[in-house]
């Protein structure tokens, strides 16, 4: 173990470039989420703070110890445990699936005493260090062929397919996004971005006839012609929008909204936690807070452009992608602009694992940055 | 902010596409804000008017319920419309000034209503609540009119559940009732949202989803006061489908009438034994979902639940008992299966069977004289199970009994079910850690001692005893149909076991069940000369509550009630082919023949009278 030389690396140098930026952007932002859910939780109008938001904020203090823990290591000696880590994650996600309970007709999560678990949640990070990890050991070779792509595609479908049994469609996309985006990075010939582009449109068609559930064909289906079934599919959307567009500029204010509306949205405080923001603060509150989240991704990536080696570039990149494509796909959703998936909004959204994957990715973009200097 | 551009360690061709992916980041961005501004400041206009409390509401629109039919068409269970106020407190200005108006509108004690509705808060205030239902037309005449005087004020229709059948057959329809948060998080109830109405027992809560059909919305703009501008949006609702079951309300009635005449509790099964079909379920006493329908109060509630009689369970399925004589037939079936009982088999019935140092006795007093199986089930004489079961074990008696279907559940789809008990020495070693008794086999083999079993186990036996040893799961949904009757979906009969049991003992037992009907001294006299020249089979049985040697006294009417014995009957006809098959307790309704057979008769008399009956009438349609 390398522990020593890290710890005592902390001492100046690592103190003096703390990542301040960042981890004020990620509390901030996650303070904001955890009084949205205030708003969020039916229990609002019995007064009082609501269970939910009591969760989330022991969550966020978990998750920021958590946070800071993960800075404290060099990142580099992480590079080691990207492979035990995700065979970990993959048992962990057969175990729920053989073992796990279901909840909602679906088997995400594991129970461990008090706490719920829902290891497809760390296996996000799993695969952005063992991608970086893969990634970086090419660094400088020409560029990749489809032979060399294999091992990794591989190693990125099986926790893919694992999710999708679950079935958390959500999920897998952003598994699969998150290492498409890495293929993005990494230099590759740009006929076989062509082939790989078109395997995976193949895949969607195969994915419609083999794996979609039917409601997540019909809310796909809807999201191409919406009258199609203006009650069940659409409705979310529609709630959504109306909810968001009577928020006006400046909103209704906290617990004011006329939630009447949002009775219809049975994921208000998940997926559609947006939506109850957009309502209450506006169009101020509401974009404010987007710039906020903008700011940690354009934050993420200066974090990867100045990192010293390829691997903590990787690593930062891949954390950023998982942030951008939750937050857009997420709020595109909330929007009106992309179909309904269950994507949970980073930071936002009510949910512990949740949260905890986001802030560890937070405290590995903040481990790298702080590092910059020290080779 | 410190400087994040150090020397050059990233490869160039990363650091390009790093400054691309922050330009596409902030364009999607921007993208998003866009939409924003667009829904919020530009389109947000539309869902907020000039006022600045106008606002969107979501109303629902509640899908109208399935209705539930018996075979005949019959209509047990449907919805009629009941006609409610509602009020949104953030739209009413000055509350109690409203809720009173309201009040005096609908004739109701204004302290009630406003100690009903409370001081809601948050949320709830942009909730309608419920101030007064089951208006008459009148009643709400006078509100609408005036509707322009009460802000915030609603009115709407909402469906309320009305059981004609109540007294019959509450337990096979169920009722509804307000969902639990229990319910709500077992995951059982997805889509399922709180303040819905679900089934809370039989059918209702069986086929809940079948039956509620789909909630519609509309979205509505509404001013200052509640009252509905435009409508922005609507989806209808779909109706819940139709649930037809194999009851016959005839029979449900007649049942109830012949309850109703001894005053006594029990419950009553009929069955087709063709097929598994439930004719007839009725357990007494019972409850009146109408009531439940319009919102029971805690205090009903309490009642209901602490009476000592049990309104809520449900007898035919749950109820538990010894079966006493009925269980001959196991005995009987065990002796010829094992060739105790052979060709010239006899036992001389001196009144007693002696074991040991104790007397066992017959139920008549100076025996039978000599009887072979005949007619022992004829006369139903104790002695000669004394000795069969004993020949056998109890082992072997709780095979055969088992066999039949006894102490397991018959998997009838509606309702929960007991299974029942059929003591073994194994059991008995488990349960109460002490060894079996031979003493106790004798008890066991006229049906007294550990053995229980539920009303409808004792039907679905004698239906395989006499359809020649088919046993049929027992069912009470025959079909589901959509709003307008026309057919989605049939339950088919389905054959859990044939019997391992031979056609010749069978047919041995089914002779002698047929004697007990029709030869001299038979205990189920009651059924002779039943409509058509139909003969019947059956089998009478005396539960015991305390045992003879406890109470001496033989004159049951200076018994006291709460100590009389529990009075079976269990019948099928034709004899020799039969269609329905009929099992009835009494509580503590004294000796078998006497107080049960008559209640079966008028329902095996109604079940072939309307046989005829409605047999002439597709003749006639013809």
């Amino acid at each position: 173990m390398t522990w020593g030389p890290s710890l005592q690396g902390i001492d100046r140098r690592l103190v003096q470039n703390f990542e301040w930026p960042l981890l004020g952007l990620v509390l901030g932002v996650s303070l904001v989420g955890v009084v949205n859910l205030i708003s969020a939780s039916p229990e609002a109008a019995d007064g009082g703070i609501p269970a939910t938001a009591w969760r989330q904020l022991t969550w966020l203090g978990i998750g920021g110890v958590a946070m800071l823990a993960v800075v404290i290591p060099d990142y580099r000696t992480l590079e080691r445990f990207a492979l035990p880590f995700y065979g970990l994650c993959v048992a962990l996600l057969a175990l729920a699936l053989i073992a796990g309970p279901v909840i909602n007709g679906s088997q995400r999560w594991l129970i461990l005493g008090p706490v719920r678990i829902q290891p497809s949640e760390l296996c996000k990070l799993a695969l952005i260090l063992l991608l970086a990890r893969a990634l970086q050991r090419r660094a400088g070779s020409p560029a990749l062929d489809l032979r060399e792509l294999a091992l990794p595609g591989l190693l990125v479908a099986i926790p893919c397919v694992l999710v999708l049994r679950q079935p958390d469609l959500g999920t897998t996309l952003l598994l699969a996004l998150v290492a498409g985006t890495f293929v993005l990075f990494s230099r590759v010939k740009v006929r076989l971005l062509a082939g790989l582009a078109a395997a995976g449109i193949g895949s969607v068609g195969l994915a419609w006839f083999y794996y979609l559930h039917d409601y997540q064909k019909e809310r796909l289906l809807t999201f191409l012609e919406p009258e199609r079934d203006p009650l069940g599919s659409a409705y979310h959307a529609i709630q959504s929008q109306i909810a968001v567009g009577s928020g006006g500029m400046f909103g209704r204010g906290f617990l004011r909204g006329p939630q009447s509306q949002l009775d219809f949205l049975p994921e208000q405080q998940t997926d559609f936690v947006f939506s109850v923001l957009g309502e209450e603060w506006g169009f101020f509150g509401a974009a404010l807070v987007l710039l906020l989240y903008l700011a940690i991704l354009v934050r993420g990536l200066m974090i990867a452009r100045a990192s010293k080696d390829a691997f903590g570039a990787y690593v930062a990149l891949g954390v950023v992608s998982l942030f951008f494509w939750g937050g857009a796909i997420n709020v595109g959703m909330v929007l009106g602009s992309l179909p309904v998936v269950g994507v949970p909004l980073p930071f936002l959204s009510y949910g512990g694992s949740s949260l905890l994957t986001c802030l560890l990715g937070a405290g590995l973009l903040m481990n790298i940055s702080m590092r910059r200097y020290v080779f | 902010m410190n400087q994040l551009s150090g020397s050059r360690v990233v490869e160039p061709y990363l650091e390009r596409r790093i400054v691309l992916a922050v330009l596409v980041v902030i364009a999607v961005w921007l993208l998003l804000i866009a939409r924003l501004f667009y829904l919020q400041v530009v389109e947000g206009d539309r869902y907020r008017v000039s006022s600045e409390r106008n606002s969107v509401r979501t109303h629902r629109v509640i899908a109208s319920r399935g209705i539930i039919l018996d075979r005949t068409g019959k209509i047990l269970t449907d919805s009629r419309p009941s006609f409610e106020v509602l009020l949104v407190p953030s739209d009413s200005g000055n509350l109690d000034r409203t809720l009173e108006r309201v009040a005096a509108l609908v004739e109701l004690d204004a302290e009630q209503v406003r100690e009903r509705v409370g001081v809601p808060s948050g949320r709830a205030r942009f909730q309608p609540l419920r101030v007064a239902r089951e208006l008459d037309r009148r009643q709400l005449a006078r509100v609408e009119t005036r509707l322009w005087a009460l802000p915030g004020v609603l009115t709407q229709v909402s469906p309320v559940r009305e059981y004609p059948f109540a007294e019959s057959a509450a337990h096979v329809l169920g009722w509804l009732g307000e969902i639990s948060p229990r319910e709500l998080e077992s995951g059982d109830y997805q889509g399922y949202r709180r303040g819905d109405s679900v089934g809370k027992g039989g059918v209702e809560r069986l086929l809940d989803r079948e039956l509620r059909g789909r909630d519609g919305g509309k979205n509505v703009l509404v001013d200052a006061h509640g009252r509905e501008l435009e409508r922005l949006d609507a989806v209808e609702s779909q109706p819940g489908k139709n649930v037809v079951l194999t009851l016959d309300h005839r029979l449900q009635a007649v049942a109830l009438d012949g309850f109703a005449a001894t005053g006594r509790n029990g419950a009553l099964v009929a069955l087709d034994p063709r097929n598994g079909e439930v004719l007839a379920l009725l357990s007494r006493p019972s409850f009146d979902p109408n009531s439940f329908a319009a919102g029971l109060d805690q205090e009903a509630w309490a009642r209901l639940l602490a009476d000592p009689d049990k309104p809520l369970h449900d007898r035919a399925l749950q109820g538990q008992y010894p079966p006493g004589s009925t269980y001959k037939v196991v005995t009987a079936l065990a002796g010829l299966e094992k060739q105790v009982i052979r060709p010239g088999f006899e036992v001389d019935c001196g009144g007693s069977y002696r074991l040991g140092r104790r007397r066992y006795r017959c139920w008549k007093r100076h025996g039978h004289g000599r009887v072979d199986l005949h007619r022992a089930l004829v006369e139903s004489c104790d002695v000669f199970f004394y000795q069969v079961g004993q020949a056998v074990g109890v082992d072997v008696l709780a095979y055969y009994a088992r066999a039949l279907g006894f102490g397991s559940p018959t998997g009838i789809d509606v309702g929960r079910e007991a299974a029942g008990l059929v003591p073994t020495r194994a059991w008995k070693q488990r349960r109460f850690g002490e060894k079996w008794i031979e003493g106790e086999t004798l008890s066991v083999a006229i049906g007294q001692g550990f053995n229980l079993w539920t009303p409808l186990q004792l039907a679905s036996a004698y239906g395989a005893i006499g359809n020649g040893g088919t046993r049929y799961r027992p069912y009470v949904v025959k079909k589901l149909t959509d709003a307008n009757g026309v057919q989605l979906q049939q339950n088919e009969p389905e054959v859990l076991a044939e019997v391992a049991i031979s056609a010749k003992s069978l047919a041995e037992v089914r002779s002698g069940l047929r004697g007990v009907v029709h030869e001299p001294h038979g205990t189920g006299w009651v059924m002779r000369g039943l409509p058509g020249g139909v003969e019947a089979a059956g089998k009478t049985g005396t539960a015991q509550v305390v045992s003879l040697a406890k109470h001496p006294e033989r004159d049951e009417e200076k018994i006291p009630v709460a100590l009389r014995d529990h009075a079976w009957f269990v019948t099928y006809a034709p004899a020799d082919a039969p269609r329905i098959v009929v099992a009835v307790l009494l509580e503590h309704g004294g000796h078998g023949g006497s107080a049960a057979a008559p209640i079966a008769r008028r329902v095996v008399q109604t079940f072939l009278e309307n046989e005829a009956s409605d047999l002439g009438s597709v003749v006639a349609g013809n």
